[in-house]
């Protein structure tokens, strides 16, 4: 079942106003460890150290700065960014729409379900709007103010129900031509090969057949250390890379197996 | 250029396997701001440390612990961790390939790049090429640290990324709170979809992320005038006092990243 109401807002685009109300779709449960140390057994902190005199700083004693060039700091109060931030508002709004395939994963964030607020409203703008992204196929890009922070994030149908995918800032990814990877020639031949094997390796997307097979296995594992029980410590597997030069051979020897 | 990893281990498909480095994709805040400490604008760092001592803890003074009863932990090393299940924790195999489209996006949780370790180079652009040509990804399995993760690896801007994807249990039913069935007035319809024509364009992310930054710089050009920059003494970096443990920092980011939405 669906949880709570976190947020009630109104999508607005041009003449279009739809009431609805926010609901998270993902709920994580995952083992929670905590950072301890091994002398004494305490449970660590994570802290801010001044790095002149190596202490923690209380929160009261740290201010934000933009650093402008090396070292030379502009120190923003806390009130003045209060002042930048938007003003409370309910409407969540659309400013433009894109064709679906345009989203690039990586700034997908989290997804909420959106209900439709039957509170007062005339008509079945929610059910219309819903039909239309989805035959369409776009999503509409859209941002809104809640718990006094801003939101950008993209509008989508799936099934009959609306959805808010938040996004993450362009800026906020690294670009990958940061990463220094080097380019190598392939040959014709290696890519029709390894497409081919691909193809062959391809099935359809079912997510409910991948389990957490890990976490039983962790649990199992606790509860024989809480017990004093001595663990098996096993190597990882590790994996002889492929190589470079026999790459084309690896690749003919998958596509054999896998026909 | 040397990016720090995470992670290092192997990404295997069929009898292919690349040695490859995990780095993070997205750190929250690239326009952002350093906290300094208010008496003397020393920079501050985020470091683990020792309630009971009152002292910064080095990296190989942690390990990892379970609460089983307030206050009272079972401690796993790394090893012990890596022996839960060993033929996931330094390899990535690449069970299945599936069609990129076929995701629905509500599975997305965090991501990152790949970067081949020497020697992989050109097995690493052969799938980045052919999964970029088919528009497919890989499905896998890996493990790190004490969580196992379903990861979809994918080619985007010639690197491969890797996302980790909300297990199916995770995500939420929405049966309850779905639409019901009505009627849709064709006016309606109409009126809707000609708003969604007019409105439709390229998408091009970035021009959002500009504007957000514009609202900052117009802020910091405004300080800048009223008043001169501090200047920060300049710290004596010490020895092995870098991030106290790497998964730990990242995770760190990560709920740092949500806290900021």
């Amino acid at each position: 079942m669906a949880g709570a109401t976190i947020w009630k807002g109104s999508i607005h685009f041009g003449e279009t106003d739809v009431p609805v109300k926010l609901h998270s779709a993902v709920r994580e449960e995952r083992i929670q460890f905590h950072l301890i140390h091994k002398q004494d057994r305490v449970r660590l902190r994570q802290q801010m150290i001044c790095a002149l005199e190596k202490q923690p700083v209380p929160a009261d004693e740290q201010s934000k700065g933009f650093e402008v060039e090396d070292g030379k700091y502009i120190i923003i109060d806390p009130e003045e960014l209060e002042r930048t931030a938007p003003e409370g508002s309910r409407m969540i709004e659309v400013h433009e729409f894109v064709k679906s395939d345009q989203l690039d994963p990586v700034l997908l964030d989290r997804v909420y379900y959106l209900e439709p607020d039957l509170t007062n409203v005339q008509g079945n703008g929610y059910n219309a709007l819903a039909k239309a992204l989805k035959e369409m196929d776009v999503e509409g890009i859209c941002s809104w103010t809640m718990r006094k922070r801003s939101y950008l994030g993209a509008l989508q149908a799936w099934g009959g129900m609306l959805r808010l995918n938040t996004l993450r800032y362009a800026d906020e990814v690294v670009p990958a031509a940061s990463l220094g990877l080097h380019n190598v020639v392939l040959s014709e031949k290696e890519m029709t090969i390894g497409s081919e094997l691909i193809d062959k390796l391809t099935a359809p997307f079912e997510p409910r057949k991948f389990e957490n097979e890990h976490e039983k296995k962790l649990r199992d594992m606790i509860e024989k250390k809480a017990r004093g029980e001595n663990i098996a410590i096993l190597s990882p597997k590790r994996l002889q890379p492929t190589d470079p030069g026999q790459l084309l051979q690896a690749l003919e020897a998958s596509l054999k197996k896998a026909a | 250029m040397a990016v720090q990893g995470i992670w290092s281990g192997t990404i295997s498909f069929s009898l292919v396997a690349i040695p490859v480095r995990l780095v993070t994709a997205v750190e929250p805040g690239r326009v952002s701001f350093h906290l300094l400490h208010s008496r003397d604008y020393s920079r501050l760092a985020r470091r683990m440390f020792c309630p009971e001592e009152k002292a910064m803890v080095p990296p190989d003074e942690i390990i990892r612990g379970y609460e089983i009863m307030p206050d009272k932990y079972v401690l796993m090393t790394d090893e012990e961790l890596e022996s839960v299940s060993p033929d996931r924790s330094r390899t990535i195999e690449i069970i299945e390939f599936i069609d990129l489209g076929e995701v629905d996006p509500i599975y997305y949780d965090h991501p990152y790049y790949l970067i081949s370790s020497k020697g992989g180079e050109k097995a690493y652009q052969l799938l980045v090429e052919v999964m970029r040509r088919t528009n497919k990804a890989g499905l896998a399995k890996f493990v790190l640290a004490e969580r196992e993760y379903l990861v979809a690896v994918t080619s985007r801007d010639g690197a491969l990324t890797l996302i980790t994807l909300h297990y199916s249990d995770e995500i939420v039913p929405d049966g309850d709170i779905s639409p019901k069935k009505g009627t849709i007035e064709a006016e309606e319809e109409g009126r809707i979809r000609k708003s969604i024509e007019l409105m439709t364009e390229d998408f091009n992310p970035g021009k959002y992320a500009d504007k957000r930054r514009k609202k900052l710089m117009d802020l910091l050009a405004t300080k800048v005038k009223e008043k001169a920059p501090v200047v920060s003494p300049a710290a004596v970096e010490e020895e092995g006092e870098g991030p106290a443990d790497l998964v730990a920092a990242l995770e760190e980011s990560m709920r740092k990243v949500k806290e900021s939405k």
